[in-house]
């Protein structure tokens, strides 16, 4: 069950993009991403509090309960059955729609994002790029930039902060 | 218009933005059983929480692409990361010279080791009102307002500098580092971008980090005063001997969490020479009250009009398109009212207007692609 949860997490971080576009491009549909974090949100809450302290990987229920909407929203909207264990053909039935576009928006968005992380203050980009270009350990990057891990990581959270908020003006 | 309001909000989702990634990298860190409980009771605190998360694993999955349009090596980068930091510096060191030399009245001042920064300070004063000694990366240069003027100044570094009526600025940049120091009086700068050369400007004891900002330095002798306009600034304590040392001081600025305060669009501190008051909303209008209330534009490009617009709002104006940027215009605007010229620029042809929270964007209309966006 764990090793499932944890290919759900890395599956969103992958298609995610891909995901909320989707959601985005049919606000019209009255379902979109606001919906899906709503949702998601009213059933963490409504958890016992046993249920939650019985959760051992928060990350990995979190991911569950929203792809599992994501699965009953396809259902309801398509009227076609999803293999029960296909998440994977579902993103890819998801995307297939307006697949050039969401190319073409995908592109765009990692050119801007690229371009961003350029913009970064020095040190800050080193540790991005390091960190996901060339899969450098922390202690690696630590070791070569002269900081602390504690700093290597601080500067990850800086720069996914950082991005996350300048894409969102894009958006 | 609700600036406090904006403010607000904008440091708030930052706020969560933060938490969110820091959350994010801890659970994918072999978080213990009492961390993986706290992260999840911050999720059920809010759904902007659950958003934030999300969003913030998406960003991850982003970000792993978009890493590998990066050109240099990491040996390069981390070369390059242990040389540069942009920055910009406060040391009170000169004041009390340059209220001597400006006949303001100079208060009480503590000893001071800017011994260096005087001489230099006075070594040009004794060279008359103006010096220049401009060569291909070089630029030395003092500026200084007419008593009945503002005056606008452009920088060869594309940094545009607005004075009150008889402040002085400094200006000294050389291969390595863009120096400014605000002498006395007011100043309003938006900084170029030139990653080669971190911006470093001296006000009093304090050094400021900019990342492609707008912002106001107000000396006093109750405390100097700066204000972000647009954009994000940290503020780090000056080394004592600057500019001296500002190699070293370059090389040491290592940990965030030494800076003194962290400011975004909208916010202001005042900088004593011992400390630094808490973060305050500025009122925006009595901050740029000295600058001229009228925008005057003969013939000049929209990214240069846009930028004098940036000085007044915490929503700049962002020409994305370059020809748009180049396109040369003429007119008179209030300047308190940017969203007129944003009328203007929208009813040219092939121009569009994206309106984003923190933001304004002009954009061609062939890169319109959102739903967000509209013709004005």
């Amino acid at each position: 069950m764990r090793e499932k949860h944890g290919k759900w997490s890395a599956l969103f971080a992958e298609k995610g993009a891909t995901l909320s576009n989707y959601f985005l491009r049919r606000v019209a549909h009255r379902w979109d991403a606001q919906d899906l974090v709503q949702e998601v949100y009213l059933r963490l809450l409504r958890m016992e509090s046993s249920d939650a302290e019985n959760i051992r990987n928060p990350e990995a229920y979190l991911f569950t309960v929203a792809a599992n909407l994501v699965k009953e929203h396809a259902v309801m909207r398509q009227q076609q059955p999803v293999g029960s264990d296909g998440l994977e053909e579902l993103f890819e039935q998801l995307s297939t729609p307006c697949s050039a576009e969401a190319n073409v928006d995908r592109e765009l968005r990692r050119q801007r994002l690229g371009a961003m992380i350029q913009r970064l203050s020095p040190k800050c980009r080193a540790v991005l790029v390091m960190h996901y270009r060339d899969d450098m350990s922390y202690r690696d990057i630590a070791e070569r930039l002269s900081i602390s891990t504690n700093m290597v990581k601080k500067y990850i959270v800086k720069g996914l902060a950082t991005c996350r908020q300048r894409m969102a003006d894009y958006e | 218009m609700n600036d406090r309001g904006n403010f607000d909000a904008a440091r708030r989702a930052r706020r969560i933005t933060e938490q969110a990634a820091a959350w994010y990298i801890e659970q994918h860190d072999e978080p213990d059983t009492r961390s993986r409980a706290a992260f999840l009771a911050w999720l059920r605190q809010s759904p902007e929480h659950v958003a934030e998360y999300m969003a913030i694993a998406q960003m991850h999955g982003d970000l792993k692409s978009a890493a590998s349009l990066e050109k240099l090596t990491s040996d390069e980068l981390a070369e390059w990361a242990g040389r540069s930091n942009p920055v910009v510096l406060f040391p009170q060191h000169n004041i009390r010279h340059v209220d001597q030399r400006v006949g303001a009245s100079s208060g009480k001042w503590r000893a001071v080791a800017g011994a260096a920064v005087a001489a230099a300070v006075a070594a040009l004063a004794l060279l008359g009102g103006m010096h220049w000694r401009t060569s291909n990366l070089e630029t030395h240069q003092q500026v200084v307002a007419e008593a009945h003027a503002v005056r606008s100044v452009t920088l060869p570094d594309g940094t545009l500098v607005q004075l009150d009526k008889g402040s002085v600025i400094d200006v000294s940049f050389d291969a390595h580092y863009r120096r400014i120091d605000v002498v006395s009086g007011n100043a309003l700068f938006d900084v170029g971008k030139d990653p080669a050369r971190p911006m470093l400007v001296n006000v009093g004891g304090h050094v400021l980090q900019d990342i492609g900002t707008v912002f106001d330095v107000m000396r006093g002798t109750g405390g100097d005063t700066l204000t972000v306009i647009s954009g994000h600034v940290r503020v780090w304590n000056a080394p004592p001997a600057w500019p001296n040392e500002t190699k070293t001081f370059m090389d040491t600025l290592r940990d965030d969490s030494e800076a003194v305060a962290d400011l975004i669009a909208g916010q202001q501190v005042t900088m004593h020479s011992n400390h630094v008051s808490t973060v305050r909303a500025a009122p925006l209008n009595e901050v740029t009250a000295w600058l001229p209330t009228d925008i005057h534009f003969q013939r000049e490009t929209v990214g240069e009009v846009a930028r004098r617009f940036n000085a007044y709002t915490t929503t700049p104006l962002i020409i994305e398109d370059p020809r748009i940027a180049d396109m040369r215009i003429s007119g008179v605007f209030h300047a308190n009212n940017p969203q007129a010229f944003v009328t203007y620029l929208a009813s040219l042809p092939g121009v569009y207007v994206v309106q984003g929270g923190d933001r304004v964007r002009i954009v061609a209309s062939s890169s319109h692609g959102n739903d967000h966006a509209g013709k004005l």
